[in-house]
This record gives structure tokens, sequence and C-alpha cells, in this order.
């Protein structure tokens, strides 16, 4: 038996005229964005596929309007409904191959997705405006910098700031820190918590209730054990850390980002085969992205930058340039030391 | 075994003290465990100076401040100022809990940090005292002379940082490591000057910490210790004249850029800030 999903919206126009879109294949989303899908459908001109020549076979005795019922068919009859519904899509001008490749989504789909993401605030107005609104959750943000620019004060900062309260504008989740260079000190975490603290209450109001209930939580010690922190000695210990990532956030759902401080550090000594580094890093960065997307995780890179003559002048460029993250929503940011 | 998380409330937060309240105060508390500090300066600016009475800070025993622990120093420049370090000593510490071994080049010093390796952990097990500081005065020196293969030198230049972050951290060892500088050639080029991010001087030259970017990413922590410029410039303690120094905060995870004076005395290496906090010599 397939389990397929079709929405009910009662009274509509006759059954010649109804089409089953497949963009409806959607559980789970807010009323708004039904309403919205709802919207453009109409425009469209397409319609809903009503069902109520398949009443008898509905399992939920009564279906409400507006509301979504299971249909339970045999695998024969589901091919054979999606076949006509493909007909009749393409009728409208509408491709719908998507609801039959399982997991695939319509770029309408991802676009509310995307707009759902949360984002994780750096704190500085401008940063934020580089990165449009801040690090973007299910995406992998790379940032290189000279030593000292800056790059740790920014992980353990943004490692700070996913923790915020749902309730304060902030994501209120946990924080993955792998760190590979042992920059990671306990006492400046300490204080970017108890700055973020004193930010968070300063800027919206508070009520000395609020403050009550949030007493325990808005300390800098809970912050700082909200931080999942990996130390990393070795580029083994590092591919066996993000392999183990999977498992890690399959379990712990309410981490929202993983700093990598450095990425690079343990790569760029003596590899007896550079291609075999090459294979290695991009299976890494593959997995990375994987990360991701799957479990909607901010992943931020923190990278070296080494000089590179060319042209008669020394540029500065990111280390490892082999590996890419070639998908080009995933931000690579060059921070300059202002001399 | 499973790669478990830590909690970084329970990270050590501990540090080895300078042998100096004022550089203590400057640099939050002294030198962190399982961490790479870096001195860098020209060649008399104090770099060594400040290395021995840390290691003899480190030896001290707890009544006195100090953390009772031995220390490694891996001298490549010989010879080993043994004077200095015992003029520096009271004849409290024990000395023969500072053990000394030269390195000559690349090779001898990466087998020497794999026996060091064997070394802390009999130690870290036995009753006697624990190692607690590496010193490596100098790394420039080993590094800047085999410069045939560039690409070559930085590969090696972070297995040898990796080696020893990798003891840092799982021995809780303070490492400190020095450096030379260069002079920094300002040939007017725009775009960006490798290295020289932050203009550092000393004896009025402009110069930059040796061996490059590549080094830079391998040290968390980098101090520049840097001399006066002009022969007048002395500060004047007890009636005595010193040639003023500065120590400087170039980067560190944990505090903010900044820098304090500092004067080499027969007894030692002082911070010059509050006047009255600098310790009067025990005659």
């Amino acid at each position: 038996m397939e389990k397929l999903f079709c929405s009910d919206t009662g009274p509509s126009g006759g059954k010649s005229e109804r089409v089953m879109s497949p963009v409806l294949v959607l559980t789970g989303t807010s009323a708004a964005l039904n309403e919205l899908i709802d919207e453009k459908r109409d425009a469209c001109g397409m319609r809903k596929l009503g069902c109520e020549e398949e009443k008898p076979r509905i399992v939920d005795a009564e279906p409400k309007e507006n509301q979504y019922s299971e249909l339970i068919i045999p695998h024969r009859e589901a091919v054979e409904i999606i076949k006509v519904t493909l007909k009749c899509s393409r009728a409208v001008g509408l491709e719908g191959k998507h609801a039959v490749l399982k997991g695939s989504r319509t770029a309408w789909e991802m676009l509310s997705d995307e707009q759902n993401l949360k984002l994780i605030r750096t704190g500085s107005e401008d940063f934020d405006g580089i990165l449009g609104g801040g690090i973007h959750c299910g995406q992998v943000t790379e940032m290189g910098g000279v030593p000292g620019i800056g790059k740790t004060q920014l992980g353990i900062q943004l490692a700070v700031n996913v923790q915020i309260p749902v309730s304060y504008g902030g994501l209120g989740a946990k924080a993955i820190y792998i760190d590979t260079e042992g920059s990671f000190m306990p006492e400046r975490a300490y204080q970017i918590a108890e700055a973020c603290i004193m930010d968070t209450w300063e800027n919206l109001g508070f009520s000395r209730k609020e403050i009550e209930d949030c007493q325990e939580r808005m300390q800098p010690d809970h912050f700082l054990a909200n931080i999942l922190y990996f130390r990393i000695c070795s580029y083994t210990e590092q591919i066996a850390v993000i392999n183990y990532l999977d498992k890690f956030l399959e379990e712990h759902k309410d981490v929202k980002i993983v700093i990598i401080d450095s990425i690079s550090f343990h790569f760029r000594q003596d590899f007896k085969e550079m291609v075999q580094r090459t294979i290695v890093l991009n299976e890494m960065s593959r997995q990375l992205m994987k990360l991701a997307e799957r479990f909607a995780v901010a992943v931020l890179l923190l990278n070296h930058v080494t000089a590179k003559h060319t042209e008669g002048s020394f540029q500065l460029t990111l280390a490892l340039e082999l590996v890419c993250f070639p998908s080009p929503k995933d931000t690579k940011l060059y921070g300059e030391a202002a001399i | 075994m499973p790669i478990m998380p830590e909690n970084p409330v329970h990270l050590p937060v501990e540090k080895l003290s300078l042998g100096c309240p004022i550089l203590d105060r400057f640099l939050g508390g002294g030198i962190p465990f399982g961490f790479v500090t870096e001195l860098a300066g020209e060649a008399s600016a104090g770099k060594t100076q400040l290395c021995l009475q840390i290691v003899l800070s480190a030896a001290a025993p707890r009544s006195s401040g100090g953390l009772s622990a031995a220390s490694l120093f891996i001298s490549t420049e010989p010879p080993f100022p043994l004077r200095r370090l015992l003029s520096l000593s009271s004849d409290a510490a024990p000395l023969d809990h500072i053990f000394v071994r030269s390195a000559f080049s690349s090779k001898e010093l990466f087998d020497l940090l794999n026996h060091v390796d064997l070394l802390l952990s009999l130690v870290r097990h036995s009753s006697d005292r624990r190692i607690r500081l590496l010193v490596l005065d100098s790394a420039a020196a080993l590094f800047r002379t085999d410069a045939e293969d560039a690409v070559h030198r930085s590969s090696e230049l972070f297995a040898v940082a990796a080696k020893l972050k990798e003891q840092a951290r799982r021995f809780n060892l303070a490492v400190i490591v020095t450096n030379h500088v260069v002079d920094v050639v300002d040939d007017g080029s725009k775009g960006p000057r490798v290295g020289n991010y932050m203009n550092l001087s000393s004896s009025g030259r402009k110069v930059c910490p040796a061996m490059g970017l590549a080094w830079a990413n391998c040290v968390n922590m980098r101090l520049f210790l840097s001399r006066s410029a002009a022969e007048g410039n002395v500060v004047d303690i007890d009636g005595c004249t010193m040639l003023e120094r500065k120590l400087q905060l170039v980067f560190a995870p944990h505090l903010p850029g900044g820098s304090c004076k500092f004067v080499i005395r027969r007894e030692g290496v002082f911070g010059v800030g509050n006047q009255a906090l600098i310790p009067t010599s025990p005659q």
C-alpha cells in the first residue's frame, strides 16, 4: 500500500476540471504557507484534487474542510493517479515530475524553506549586513583572515549568540565547537557570554518576572556548558569527529551551529600524497554540506590565509584553495587587517 | 573510544606566572597551559631572559607562588645561558628539575619531541615532579636556515606546531617558543604587507617576526619584545638608569592588544607600571 496525501477542499468545481497538483504533496507546513500556496495555485488556474470519487476509500470518516486526509490505495492505483495528474499538469504548463521523485522539492518549496531558516546574528549590524542578516542555518560559511584578525573571537561569539533564548529573538540552541588549534579560551567565552546576556536584557525590555524566569538560563556558566567542545590534535581525529557528527547531530537536535576553528591547520603539514589530501578534503567538504542541509545547522569554517605572489605583488588567499565549496549559496569572506 | 564533547566550564584555566606581578597582570595572570606562546624580538630584546625567569617560576615551590614543576628547555642556539640561570635563581630553586637539550636541525627536533612524548607520559604516572613547561629557544634558528624549499619548510613548521600543541594539550603543558625578527623593507607597494599587520619596531627599525604568515598561524599567542630606539630613552628606578624595553601583545584569543614597559635587571625581568609594585632588590 502506498500512502498518498492529498487535500480535500470541500465544495469546488466539477471533477473534470480537477487537477491534483503535485505541488500540494506537502505535509506539515504552516497554515500561512498553505494559504500562500493556494493563492499562487489559483493564480495559475490550478485546482486541488477533490476526493469525492474515492470517498469510500478514505480512511478518515469525515474529511474536514481545509484539512489533509490520508488516502490509502493500492500502489498500482496510486501510480495511475499520478500518471493522470502528470498529463493534466502538463496541460496547464507545469511539469510535475518532482512528485514522483522521492525527496525532491520544487524551487517554490525551497524558497519558502529558506525563508523559514533561522539566522544567527553576529552582534554587529554591519557584519550581519554583509552576511545577509547573519550566519545562515543550513549553509556552510567559510571565513579566512590573518592571525589576530578575530576569527576565533567571531567563532566564540556565534557559539554564544546561537543560545539567546527564542523569547529574546535568538534560536535558543546549542553549539558545537571543534577546536583544532587550541585557541578556544574558556575565560574569553565567559566574557562574551556575560556581555551577550547584558546586551540581550538591555535591548529588549524585560519585566522582573521575566528575569526571574530566565535567571537560571541566562548565566554565563550555562552558556559555556551549551558549547559542546571537541579538541582535535591531528587530522585523523578531525576526520573522525566530522564522520561522527552525523550520528551526534541526530542525537542532539538542539545544536544549530557547528564551528570548526580552523579547518586547515592539520592539513598544512607534509602529506606524502597531495592527491590524497585533496580527496580527503573534498570528502570532508561534501560531508559538511550534507550535514548543514540535513540538520539545518549553520556550519562555520575558519581558515588561514596565505600570501600568493601574483602579478608582481603579494595577495592574500585562503589556505588550501584546492577545497572549494562549489555551491553558490556557500559564502566566502576574507578578513583583512587594517594596516 | 567514543569521541565525547567537553564542557568548556571544566577546561583548565590555570596560568604560569612570569615571575613578575606587573607582567602577570598584563597577560591576564600569566602564560596559559595547553597553549603555544611565542616570544618574538630582536637579539638582546630579552627573550631568553624572560624564558629563564619563567622556567624558574615553574620550578619554584608552591609556597612561594611557583608550581613546583619540572621544565624542558630545548636550546637551538648554544651555549645555554647557565650562568645567567644561576644568577637569576635563588638558592631554593631546584635546578635539577630543569632539563636542557640542544637540537641543531629540524630532524633532530622532531626526534627529540617524539622522545619527549615518552618522557612526559612516564613522568605523568610517577610521583616525581610533573613537567609543566616546554621552552623552545629558538624556533627560528632551526627553520630559517634550511630555506631551500619554502613549501617544504612551511609544512615542517605546521608539523612542529601540531606536535607542540598536541603535547601542550595532552600533558597540560605551557609551551613557549621564541622567534627572531626580520627587517621590513617598505617598497611602497600597495596591497597587504605580508606578516606586518601591526607596525612593530625595535631599536628604531621597522621589523616583523620571522618565518612569515605560515608560522603566525601556528602559535596561539604572539608577544613582541623590543628595545627603545634612542639610547637616551631610559627609565630611572631606584637611582639606576636602565634601557627601556617594551612587551607588546600582538595577538591572543583571550586578551586585547596592548603593551607594557619592562626593564631587565640583575635580579630578573620586571614590568614597569605602578612603581611601588616592583620588588626591591634583596640587598
